[in-house]
């Protein structure tokens, strides 16, 4: 059999120990804290827990059937008819025991397809997907119902079901109807106008190239064209829907036939306001729909208590229908709407509440005080929401949800920060959030605690309770770092220190503008926070960084397909400085390329498939009579610029400069050599593990490479606190933080550096050869951008939080660090003490985001031998959490793989 | 109507698309098995006087305003269709 990795470094006594600081105990160690939810809370969840990822046709085809028959229309109008349509006939279904109603589409966990963002998906499968649907059919749905491995994912076709995309399912009864829309929005779609347009830039050919060689994971302006952004709840909120609808109708009235001093857009006020009355109705009527079922299984049922809760969400959706809410209950049913409205407008992933303890709390603090509801009943609210937001799914191709999201929603809600004034703003509704958290804890919605030295000591203890669940989630981000952010990136704009304090997490951790509305409630002024920036999902995403470092070293070519990617640099690389320099330019050349691709599809995309809801409730659109396509919303300047392989890259130039240049104990070409022969190892995909520990020899190989690849292993690392890595990250970061305002977005707005790895970091590392830093072929990524690489980080956490702090963080929009810790270095109370200590430590140096599992790594391997004994087990991946069972084999292998902390 | 399939019946709320919860019972039940005999009838397109079926699967709204007619497929609901008129 052939020689791991691990098994030929232990005989040449190089230990790939992976834990640090002890040995963690024998035998699978459970997670310290453990929690249920309410009962009714749990009879849902088991639903949950058995329901796969469905997808059927009902809004693209009212949406299409609608749209096409207003080709004359003013395209703002027409869209918005086309969103009136789809959602007037979305069949409402509501199951026995919820009290928060309303899903995407008529399944548990539904979703559907968006054919005129892009089609071309189904028609490259469409003769696969067409035979195999009228194939199928004599296999019975019964015998494969417990089809899945990976949770709710429908990885394979069975019965009457078709798999789409490796995740949903369809019947096979709907999949022809699926194929004739594609056929309609052929050459009309986002992606197919981007395209045509995108070929008109004379580097078209080298944008092509890239994606090819996954140098870039994908185009955001049609996959998914908004996100990562936090939505704001605040005017149907203050006026209702109704009053939403007449303050449109007098402002129609007010801009009819007026510029107004603007001849560029000035006119189109009159229209946006016409689509926003029409895309609410829609909306409105969706609701009144579910109110009509609730009243019909009213009557259906004999079962007094769930008649007289039926009963409960017919009248409250009858009120919210046209009303601002007047109680808790009414409020957050209120917000699960709009939330789910917006995310039904479009492709979104990452369409984060926000601070909703704050938003929700004029609601919470007056109920309570008038005995009108109980901390307890809002906790099981609380928790219901949760099963709410994890049942979203988001639908797009495999490489978007599989590849990048790992299947995740990122329906992030932020807790703490400051107010107004600067105080803290944690509120008792946040300490509820915190409690339903860990008792019901599922995937959505993952939290972000934004850090800051005035939160109380007990919030933050609580919080370290939630991590040590094994939840992944309080994520801790650094507010005043965010804040800093902010006021650079938006100050053009006029973002100003009050409306930087509002900020919140949109996505995983993307810092993302906000502002302060006054809401009133009962003659009380409360000023909630909520989003005011446009998407930070756009931009160029993601370009993974030891793919062009590989591209500088073999001139331009890619050496796993042979394909030109740029144009050969013919450079000798002689030294590192040369080696820097090319590899900043292939990236400058990459960013630039993409850049103004994607502004094109961008553009195709606000031309004709611009947000009318999502638009409408974000300040100061409703104001200015402007859309998000006409820089209606506050803050503008999102669009950015998404590396991967962070560590990756540092570690593989840090080997560069001390092998090949410093000590010259092996010459570039030989190192390229031994890259290409992947050190003598096999591929990952053929091992199929994607940790380099597991990585096998190959038989020809003859241990041509071994002392060359054990020097690689032991070049200096990130996460060591030592310079000689740690100042190629500075490096790195002084030179990508700067360059990346050198680009502009569609809207004429300088970008900014995100530093997220979402999965990429585990299919990007598929398509990279082996690295010089000794990682080899095909293997994953160090995941996020401040994570060590797995097994490196050998001095402690202390070291990693120095290496991580050597620079400014407050010149990106963020930063990622994930570090996982074995339960038993963090048990109790002291525990619980000693990870707030590390956590504020890192916070204090200025480092932005730090979050942890807290998990046995024997567990992990447990679960991917036993997945169907693991369905509730959650991990923390790069910004988000998710079901182990649901994300990649490349990324759990990275998990298990990564250092163990067994003492902080 | 004999022996609908709980998927064509409104006594069923559907969970995904294998299964739902029989509303009568408040069982989960497989979408494709038979339902009992007094279930409602859910309506669809398939069961709509304006659905002229041209394939198994596929047909045309003859209610619909564009022309020619826009297609439907048999097995979309129609419970917020207000152009369905039930088959006799």
């Amino acid at each position: 059999m052939a020689k791991k990795l691990k098994e030929v470094l232990d005989d040449a006594g190089i230990s790939m120990d992976l834990q640090y600081g002890g040995e963690s105990p024998e035998g699978l160690t459970e997670r310290e804290i453990k929690k249920s939810p309410h009962p009714r809370v749990q009879k849902l969840k088991d639903i949950f827990m058995d329901t796969l990822s469905s997808a059927n046709n009902e809004f693209p085809y009212w949406y299409t059937r609608e749209y096409m028959m207003h080709d004359n229309e003013i395209p703002v109008v027409r869209r918005a008819k086309a969103l009136r349509t789809a959602f007037s006939h979305l069949t409402p279904v509501i199951f026995p025991g919820e009290l928060l109603v309303m899903r995407k589409a008529s399944f548990f966990r539904g979703s559907f397809p968006m054919p005129w963002l892009s089609e071309g998906f189904y028609m490259a499968h469409e003769d696969d997907f067409y035979q195999e649907a009228l194939k199928r059919g004599s296999a019975s749905v019964d015998e494969h119902s417990k089809f899945g491995q990976g949770g709710g994912n429908v990885t394979k076709s069975f019965g009457k079901v078709i798999s789409i995309a490796g995740k949903f399912g369809m019947r096979q009864e709907e999949v022809p109807a699926l194929l004739k829309l594609a056929k309609m929005w052929a050459g009309k779609s986002v992606d197919d106008l981007g395209n045509k347009y995108e070929k008109m830039v004379p580097e078209y050919p080298v944008k092509e190239q890239i994606m090819r060689s996954i140098v870039c994971m994908f185009d955001s302006g049609f996959t998914l064209p908004q996100g990562r952004e936090v939505i704001n709840y605040y005017y149907p909120l203050e006026y209702g829907f109704d009053g939403i609808i007449k303050m449109a109708t007098e402002l129609k009235a007010e801009v009819a036939g007026k510029a107004d001093g603007d001849g560029m857009v000035g006119m189109n006020r009159l229209y946006n306001y016409e689509a926003v009355i029409i895309a609410l109705q829609g909306v409105q009527n969706w609701i009144a729909n579910y109110s009509k079922e609730a009243r019909r299984l009213e009557k259906l049922t004999t079962d007094k208590i769930q008649k007289k809760e039926y009963k409960e969400i017919a009248d409250r959706l009858d009120w919210i229908e046209h009303n601002p809410p007047r109680t808790f209950i009414e409020a957050l049913q209120m917000i699960e709407t709009i939330h789910l409205a917006v995310l039904n407008e479009d492709a979104i992933s990452g369409m984060s509440p926000g601070r909703i303890g704050q938003i929700l709390y004029p609601y919470f603090e007056q109920d309570i005080e008038a005995g009108r509801i109980t901390e307890d009943e809002v906790i099981e609210l609380l928790e219901l929401d949760r099963l709410v937001k994890t049942s979203i799914d988001c639908f797009a191709s495999t490489g978007v949800v599989g590849g990048v999201l790992s299947g995740n929603t990122f329906n992030t809600v932020s807790i703490g920060g400051v107010d107004r004034f600067g105080q803290s703003a944690v509120n008792r509704l946040e300490y509820l959030i915190l409690e339903a958290a860990v008792r019901n804890a599922m995937p959505q919605s993952t939290i972000a605690l934004l850090y800051d030295e005035k939160i109380p000591e007990d919030f933050l203890m609580l919080a370290m309770d939630v991590i040590k669940s094994g939840a992944g989630y309080p994520a801790f981000m650094n507010s005043p770092i965010a804040q800093e952010f902010l006021m650079k990136q938006y100050g053009p704009e006029g973002m100003n220190l009050e409306d930087a304090r509002a900020w919140a997490i949109g996505g995983c951790l993307e810092t993302s503008p906000c502002a302060w509305k006054p809401l009133h409630l009962n003659g009380k002024e409360y000023f909630i926070p909520g989003g005011a920036g446009q998407p930070t999902s756009v931009g160029v995403h993601f370009i993974s960084m030891p793919k062009v470092l590989e591209l500088t070293l073999f001139n331009g070519v890619d050496p796993r397909t042979n394909e030109k990617v740029y144009e050969p640099h013919n450079r000798k690389l002689n030294s590192y400085d040369e080696v820097w320099d090319q590899f900043t330019k292939y990236w400058q050349k990459s960013v630039e390329v993409l850049a103004w691709t994607n502004n094109i599809q961008h553009d195709i995309w606000r031309k004709n498939n611009m947000a009318v809801i999502n638009s409408l409730l974000k300040p100061d659109c409703l104001d200015n009579g402007h859309l998000i396509n006409e820089l209606g919303y506050r803050y503008n300047g999102t669009f950015n610029i998404e590396s991967a392989g962070t560590i990756t890259l540092v570690n593989s130039l840090a080997a560069l400069k001390k092998l090949v240049f410093d000590d010259k104990v092996v010459t570039l070409a030989k190192l390229k050599e031994a890259i290409k022969d992947n050190f003598g190892f096999k591929d990952a995909r053929e091992v199929n593990s994607f940790s380099l520990a597991d990585q096998e020899k190959r038989d020809d190989s003859a241990g041509k490479w071994e002392e060359l690849h054990f020097k690689t292993l032991q070049a200096p690392k990130y996460g060591n606190d030592d310079k000689y890595a740690d100042e190629i990250l500075l490096q790195w970061e002084n030179f990508f933080c700067e360059d990346s305002s050198k680009y502009e977005s569609l809207y004429g707005l300088k970008m900014y550096p995100c530093q997220i790895s979402v999965s990429t970091h585990g299919a990007m590392g598929s398509a990279t050869l082996a690295t010089p830093d000794g990682r080899l072929s095909g293997t994953t990524f160090a995941d996020a951008s401040m994570s060590a690489y797995p097994g490196t980080d050998r001095n402690g956490p202390y070291a990693l939080l120095n290496s991580a702090t050597i620079w400014d963080h407050s010149k990106s929009q963020n930063s990622q660090l994930n570090i996982k810790i074995h339960p038993t270095a963090v048990r109790g109370i002291e525990g619980s003490r000693k990870l707030l200590d590390l956590t504020r430590a890192y916070m204090r140096k200025g480092g932005f985001h730090v979050q942890y599992n807290i998990v046995d790594s024997k567990v992990l391997k447990d679960a991917q031998l036993n997945p169907k004994n693991y369905r509730d087990l959650m991990v923390r991946v790069a910004g988000f959490t998710q079901y182990w069972v649901e994300i990649g084999k490349s990324v759990q292998d990275e998990l298990i793989s990564r250092t163990e902390y067994e003492g902080v | 109507m004999k022996n609908l399939i709980y998927k064509d019946t409104r006594n069923y709320s559907p969970i995904d698309v294998t299964k739902g919860v029989d509303l009568l019972t408040g069982k989960i039940v497989m979408a494709d098995n038979t339902a009992p005999e007094n279930y409602e009838l859910r309506p669809k397109c398939k069961f709509c006087q304006n659905y002229k079926e041209e394939n198994e699967f596929n047909g045309e709204c003859e209610a619909s305003m564009s022309d020619p007619k826009f297609f439907a497929y048999g097995d979309m609901d129609s419970v917020t269709c207000g152009m369905y008129k039930q088959i006799n």
